[in-house]
C-alpha cells in the first residue's frame, strides 16, 4: 500500500465521519428550527424552510467558489489534485443547488403565490446550476486527463464569474426575492432565536459540504491510483 | 396582515423532507462509492 492510497482511504475515513456528523446535525436542525424556532408573524410556518433554503445557498456559492479558485490555481500550477478538488466542489455544488432549487419554490407558492419567478436572483442562480451541469457534462465527455483539466478549469472560472452576480442582484434589480438579511454591511436583522438556528443550519451545511467534498475527494484520488480514473 | 400560524406547514414539510432526501440521499450515494472494492 502507497502513502497516496493511505492518503486516500483516510481522507474518505474523515469525509464520512464528518458527512454523519453533519447529517446528525441536520436532524438537530430540524427539531430547533420546528420546535423551538418562534413563527414569524406575516408568512407563518413557510418561513421557516428559510433555515434549509439559505444554507443551501451559501454552500451551493461557496462550492462553485472554490471550483473557480481551484481552477485559477491548476492552470497556474497544473497540479492534478486542484483539478480533483475542483471536480469534487463542482459536484457538491450541485447537490446543494439542488436543495435551493426546490425549497425555494416551496417557499415562494405560499408567500408569492407562484412557483417560480423569472427575475434576476432566481434566473441567475438556474444559470448558474445548468453551467455547473455543463461542467460536470465537459468532464464526463473528454478522456484525456490534461485536455479535461484545462478546458473544464476555464469553464469553472467562468462560472465564479457568476457567483458575486447572483449575490448582487437583489440590489442591482428589482426583484421579489428579499435583500440580504445577514450577509450584508450591518448588522444582521433578525430576532436572536431566529439567527440562532439560521447559523447552527450554516455550520451544519458547511460540515456536509466538507464531509462530501474530503469523500469525494478521496474516491476519485482513490479511483486515480488504481488507473480507473473517475474525473 | 397576519397569517393562521398552522396555515401552510405541507410546504414546509415538503421542504425538509425534500433537503433530507437529497442531502442524504447523496451521502449514501458517497458512502456507496466509497466502499465499493
Amino acid at each position: 500500500m502507497t502513502a497516496d492510497s493511505t492518503g486516500a482511504r483516510r481522507l474518505i475515513r474523515w469525509g464520512q465521519i464528518l458527512t454523519g456528523v453533519g447529517l446528525v446535525g441536520l436532524a438537530l436542525v430540524f427539531v430547533l428550527a420546528l420546535r423551538y424556532t418562534p413563527v414569524e408573524r406575516f408568512q407563518g410556518l413557510p418561513q421557516k424552510i428559510f433555515y434549509v433554503h439559505v444554507p443551501a445557498a451559501w454552500s451551493a456559492l461557496l462550492s462553485f467558489s472554490l471550483v473557480g479558485i481551484s481552477s485559477i490555481l491548476y492552470l497556474w500550477l497544473r497540479d492534478p489534485r486542484l483539478d480533483r478538488f475542483a471536480d469534487s466542489c463542482a459536484a457538491v455544488g450541485l447537490v446543494f443547488s439542488l436543495v435551493m432549487l426546490t425549497t425555494g419554490p416551496l417557499w415562494a407558492r405560499p408567500v408569492w403565490n407562484t412557483w417560480w419567478t423569472w427575475d434576476a436572483r432566481l434566473t441567475f442562480t438556474l444559470i448558474l446550476f445548468f453551467l455547473f451541469l455543463g461542467y460536470r457534462a465537459l468532464r464526463g465527455a473528454l478522456q484525456d486527463p490534461g485536455e479535461r483539466a484545462r478546458f473544464s478549469a476555464v469553464l469553472g472560472i467562468l462560472g465564479m464569474v457568476l457567483v458575486p452576480f447572483v449575490h448582487l442582484t437583489v440590489y442591482l434589480f428589482r426583484t421579489l426575492h428579499p435583500q440580504p438579511i445577514v450577509l450584508k454591511p450591518s448588522a444582521p436583522s433578525l430576532p436572536w432565536e431566529m439567527l440562532r438556528t439560521l447559523l447552527l443550519s450554516l455550520g451544519v451545511y458547511t460540515v456536509l459540504l466538507i464531509g462530501f467534498v474530503m469523500t469525494r475527494y478521496g474516491v476519485n484520488a482513490r479511483a486515480s491510483l488504481e488507473g480507473s480514473d473517475a474525473g | 396582515m397576519q397569517v393562521d400560524p398552522a396555515a401552510n406547514a405541507g410546504y414546509l414539510i415538503a421542504a425538509y423532507v425534500v433537503t433530507a432526501l437529497i442531502l442524504g440521499g447523496y451521502a449514501l450515494v458517497l458512502f456507496r462509492r466509497a466502499n465499493r472494492r
